[in-house]
């Protein structure tokens, strides 16, 4: 048999390997973050968008003494990685993050530096930066986070041919939404895209319901630990009107067996089997990317609708506020940290993210809009943005990342109806505030 | 290899002459390893797996969020586990999920595995087919699966007949369906392949004999092939056993423990409250729940087969 | 060997080889369409375009040291397992002291160990340890969780090596370390294969270690590569199943190299 003469070899041979690699790997101790080599270390959401970052950090090395390290991790696993790391010798200097809630915990456990002398040294640190946009880092009244990347408000987008088709105009209103539901429904195609299957785009829903309706106090209350908001008649309102928009059909059937993340649910608009989608400003490069012709051809885009009688703003928007870079304690270089948080209001940094896409929320944005390529829908974005008398942060960022498993599971079984809205209403009373 | 070894360790004695030396008086003994020869192993194991394994039996009495320094809080995790109707759940989900998976695959990887044993050129070429799942990670399966289940643009878009409207992962009932059929996909190979193995060591002569006699393929196999198939498949199922209590990547790529908590097997959901909640001390707990009903099943699975015994069963005929 | 060809076990493996072709085929194909095709005609059309662009795009963004990596992480693995587990097995099998059979019971249970289980701490461990983010630290666990499995293996596999053969060389005044070498090593070569492959296949497709204990490119593993493509280039499912179909070339060759071997190891190769 062949094997009898080969196995003792392929044995050796790995036996071999393994004692040598052993040996070097143990030599080069110096792979990743660790605790003091004279470098800034800085840990950001690993995805397409890191060559901005990337070309910033060698900007910012150019001049220094002391260098910065970019380290990565895969967005998904991104906070599970941070949270775990942060109060260990391998934490880095500045991290990436969504403000709000998910810097609370680390502020409260006394690991962030607040950014108060940073500022004072250079007030541009804060008056580069639109105010809503910034107020989102700010904790206990100290801001912790320098925004960074870009603002990403979510917007109903729709398929132009199959809206023409089933004589539909873009909604201004809710009532026209529900009447443009009905139409689609009727012409054979399932009025709104939904990928369930992911759960934060039917979050996303409630965000702007609940935001139209009873205006952000109501979620700003409960997440600030006053839980009777969500008994209130406004919460209960907004709740009747998702549970009145599922019950009609506007997501079909099959929501939950569909995904964002996989490219289910853009498949579904740009084929015309469906005719909305609610989503993050992403959406638009990802349609473009994915089906170019419908995306330049057909793909509109509106705010979401107004609801009559709401009391929140009608100019409100929801969404990824910002992203922001926030700073430890344990830093060692201080200094040479805010030198480098100072790009982020450069002029390289807001032409880098307008070339791919982000939309930064800095005051010298807005000379740059015109240059870039899609300057119609990036100028849209802004305005909106700027506009906005608030902007609701995506609740599951808002909320301490502890508490974003369970809401998540409230608010997929309540929009299925495995929770009706006693049960949805006891579910975000029982979640974490801090 | 060899040499290296050897020449590590002294030998005790001229390795030429020890040959014709006469045995030591006690015979049980004579040429038979010490427990140094386990050592090594035990000890590396132990450091990396045990000694981990205690460091969660400590934790589960613990409240630790990983930022500051965790306390002891006594049961508080355990009561709060006994009352949680999500854990609950899972406990059931995971030995529905486990039952399913030793349900499906036993037979269809002893059908697959008999079948595979015999010596046909065809057979093969087709078994390197069908065991390449085997190769693939759960990662790849998961992603592969979820494209092709796709309501809209998968599978059950061509086949409404059998899909209906193709809300897979929406409902409880078919998304368990689907874990335990993405399992056995990828799962069954490996189980095919050790019934293949065992099949082919049944003893030709008890083919021969039977056909004398007379007895058909069906007699055949229920007479002769499944009782001869005993160790391999206590061998099989305890690795059944085990893997469905720990299925976990499965279940994070295909369903995420949803819709709402209605695939949240154990394992994702211990994964669940230590790495989205952060409480390492539940999660933990849950672990160790897991542990320790996997060692309860495996032992109970060895002491009725008489596993354990075949040792010394052996032993004896020496 | 036999006179009548079974049908019913026939049509079952035909049906069996559909189950397990049709995905295969999907995702080969897949991989060879542009993403735009993949996005309009799904998964289980025809292509109708033909690009290899999804395996240089894996190429591109890193996957050739991923691949170094993950070799690495590999080799080691067995390496350790192979060092570690035959004299363990023989021991198992051999031995009748109490130490050996205790020894033997708590790998047993080890079986029932999940890795997941076990992460939090193990981070804590290797990071202690000053091993985080190195390749070390990921190849020292995953050898570890090997080895219950792997001693089950070969134990079984020594266990068919029949007394009369020990008798034999006790009869010669054979220590144990000469039969160990001239007589269970060269017999339970087939085991041995197996667990080579075994250990392989647990380190090359490994997901959890990497990615808890590393962070970094330059240790990143084709699994977290993978996983990070996912990520990094939103929804191309094309260029996904290019990566995953690249990851799983390696470990195929082997499997085909192994295969025998591997079947025997099954069999228990000394047994005859």
């Amino acid at each position: 048999m062949k094997t009898r003469a080969r196995l003792p070899r392929l044995v050796a041979c790995g036996a071999t390997l393994a004692l040598a690699l052993t040996l070097t790997a143990c030599g080069d101790g110096d792979g990743g973050a660790s605790a003091d080599d004279g470098k800034i270390h800085v840990l950001v959401y690993g995805d397409a968008t890191n060559k901005v970052e990337k070309q910033l950090v060698d900007t910012f090395n150019k001049t220094s003494d002391v260098k910065v390290v970019l380290d990565t991790i895969p967005g998904a696993d991104y906070q599970k990685k941070l949270q775990t790391i942060i109060s260990t010798p391998q934490a880095p200097d500045v991290f990436f993050n969504w403000g709000g809630g998910s810097i609370k915990p680390f502020v409260k456990a006394g690991l962030l530096m607040p950014l108060d002398d940073f500022i004072k040294k250079d007030p541009g640190l804060e008056s580069n930066f639109l105010p809503s946009v910034f107020n989102n880092a700010v904790v206990d009244g100290k801001p912790y986070g320098i925004p960074m990347r870009g603002t990403q408000p979510v917007l109903l987008f729709h398929n132009k041919a199959v809206l023409d088709k089933a004589g539909v105009q873009p909604p201004k209103t809710w009532d026209e939404l529900l009447d443009a539901v009905g139409k689609l429904k009727d012409e054979g195609v399932t009025p709104i895209a939904l990928g369930g299957g992911d759960v934060w785009p039917t979050q996303m829903w409630f965000q702007y319901l609940f935001d139209r309706i009873a205006g952000p106090e109501l979620f700003a209350k409960a997440v600030g630990g006053d839980k009777s908001a969500w008994e209130s008649a406004d919460s209960k309102k907004a709740l009747n009107m998702i549970r009145e928009l599922v019950d009609a059909g506007a997501f079909g059937k099959n929501y939950d067996s569909v995904k964002y993340t996989n490219g289910g649910s853009v498949q579904l608009v740009a084929s015309g089997k469906a005719g909305f989608e609610l989503m993050g400003s992403w959406y638009y490069s990802q349609q473009l990317t994915d089906h170019k012709e419908f995306a330049e051809k057909d793909l509109g885009y509106t705010a979401f609708p107004t609801v009559a009688g709401g009391k929140g703003d009608p100019g409100n928007v929801a969404g990824n506020t910002n992203n922001y870079y926030s700073v430890m304690k344990k830093t060692k270089h201080p200094e040479a940290v805010a030198e480098f948080l100072k790009l982020m209001y450069s002029d390289e940094f807001v032409k880098a993210q307008l070339d791919i896409g982000n939309l930064p929320t800095t005051t010298n944005t807005d000379k740059f809009i015109e240059t870039t390529g899609n300057a119609e829908y990036s100028r849209f974005q802004y305005d909106l943005v700027a506009d906005a008398p608030s902007f609701q942060l995506s609740w599951d960022q808002a909320y301490p990342q502890k508490a974003s498993s369970d809401l998540h599971k409230a608010i997929q079984q309540f929009f299925n109806g495995q929770l009706d809205t006693d049960g949805f209403v006891k579910a975000m009373q029982a979640l974490p505030t801090e | 290899m060899t040499t290296q070894i050897t020449s590590a360790r002294p030998a005790a004695g001229p390795r030429k002459g020890s040959r014709r030396r006469p045995p030591a008086s006690s015979a049980t003994t004579v040429g038979r390893p010490g427990f140094a020869w386990a050592l090594p192993a035990a000890v590396f194991f132990a450091l990396f797996a045990i000694t981990p394994l205690i460091m969660v039996a400590v934790l589960s009495f613990m409240s630790w969020d990983g930022l500051s320094s965790p306390e002891f809080v006594g049961m508080d995790n355990w009561s709060r586990l006994m009352d949680d109707p999500v854990m609950v759940k899972s406990i059931w989900l995971t030995l529905l999920l486990t039952v399913l998976g030793v349900v499906v695959q036993t037979p269809l990887s002893i059908v697959l595995g008999v079948w595979a044993a015999g010596y046909q050129r065809n057979r093969a070429v087709l078994s390197v087919i069908y065991f390449i799942p085997l190769l693939l990670s759960a990662t790849a399966v998961s992603v592969l699966w979820r494209a092709l289940l796709d309501p809209n643009f998968g599978i059950p878009a061509d086949a409404a007949w059998l899909f209906g409207d193709g809300n897979l992962f929406g409902e409880q009932a078919t998304a368990i369906g689907v874990l335990a059929f993405v399992s056995t996909w990828q799962f069954t190979p490996f189980h095919t392949l050790i019934y293949q193995g065992a099949a082919r060591a049944v003893p030709h002569v008890l083919y021969q004999a039977a056909e004398i006699d007379g007895a058909g393929r069906y007699r055949q196999f229920f007479h002769i092939t499944l009782p001869q198939l005993r160790n391999a498949m206590i061998t099989s199922m305890i690795l059944m056993i085990v893997g469905g209590l720990t299925t976990f990547e499965t279940v994070l790529i295909l369903t995420q423990g949803g819709p709402g908590t209605d695939t949240t097997i154990s394992a994702y959901y211990m994964y669940d409250k230590a790495f989205k909640s952060f409480d390492y001390g539940t999660g933990s707990a849950i672990a160790l729940v897991l542990v320790v009903a996997a060692t309860i099943i495996s032992l109970i699975v060895v002491r009725v087969s008489g596993y354990d015994k075949m040792r010394s069963s052996m032993e004896g005929v020496s | 060997m036999r006179r009548r060809p079974n049908y019913l076990a026939g049509a079952g493996s035909l049906f069996w080889l559909f189950l397990v072709g049709l995905p295969l085929y999907v995702m080969l194909a897949a991989t060879l369409r542009t993403r735009q095709d993949y996005a309009e005609n799904g998964p289980v059309s025809l292509p109708d375009s033909l690009t290899l662009d999804n395996y240089t795009g894996a190429f591109d963004s890193g996957f050739g040291q991923y691949f170094v990596n993950t070799l690495v992480v590999t080799a080691c693995v067995i390496g350790i397992v192979v060092l570690l587990v035959p004299p363990l097995a023989y021991a198992i099998v051999r031995s009748r002291g109490r130490t050996t059979s205790a020894i033997f019971r708590l790998f047993l249970l080890g079986l029932a160990i999940p890795a997941q289980a076990v992460i939090v701490p193990m981070f804590y461990l290797i990071s202690e340890a000053g091993l985080y983010d190195n390749l070390l630290g990921v190849i020292l666990p995953t050898a570890a969780f090997c080895l219950p499995m792997s001693a089950l293996i070969l134990s079984g596999a020594m266990r068919d090596i029949s007394p009369e053969l020990y008798e034999a060389m006790a009869m010669d005044g054979a220590t144990p370390r000469r039969m160990f070498f001239q007589l269970v090593l060269p017999l339970s070569r087939g085991g041995l294969s197996t667990i080579v492959v075994f250990s392989a296949l647990q380190a090359w497709n490994g997901f959890l270690f990497p990615l808890v204990l590393t962070q970094s490119d330059s240790t990143k593993v084709v699994t977290l590569g993978l996983y990070n493509f996912q990520t990094e280039h939103g929804i191309d499912i094309p260029g996904l199943l290019g990566a995953v179909v690249l990851s799983m070339v390696p470990i195929l060759l082997v499997y085909l190299f192994a295969r025998r071997a591997l079947v025997q190891g099954l069999m228990g190769v000394g047994g005859k």
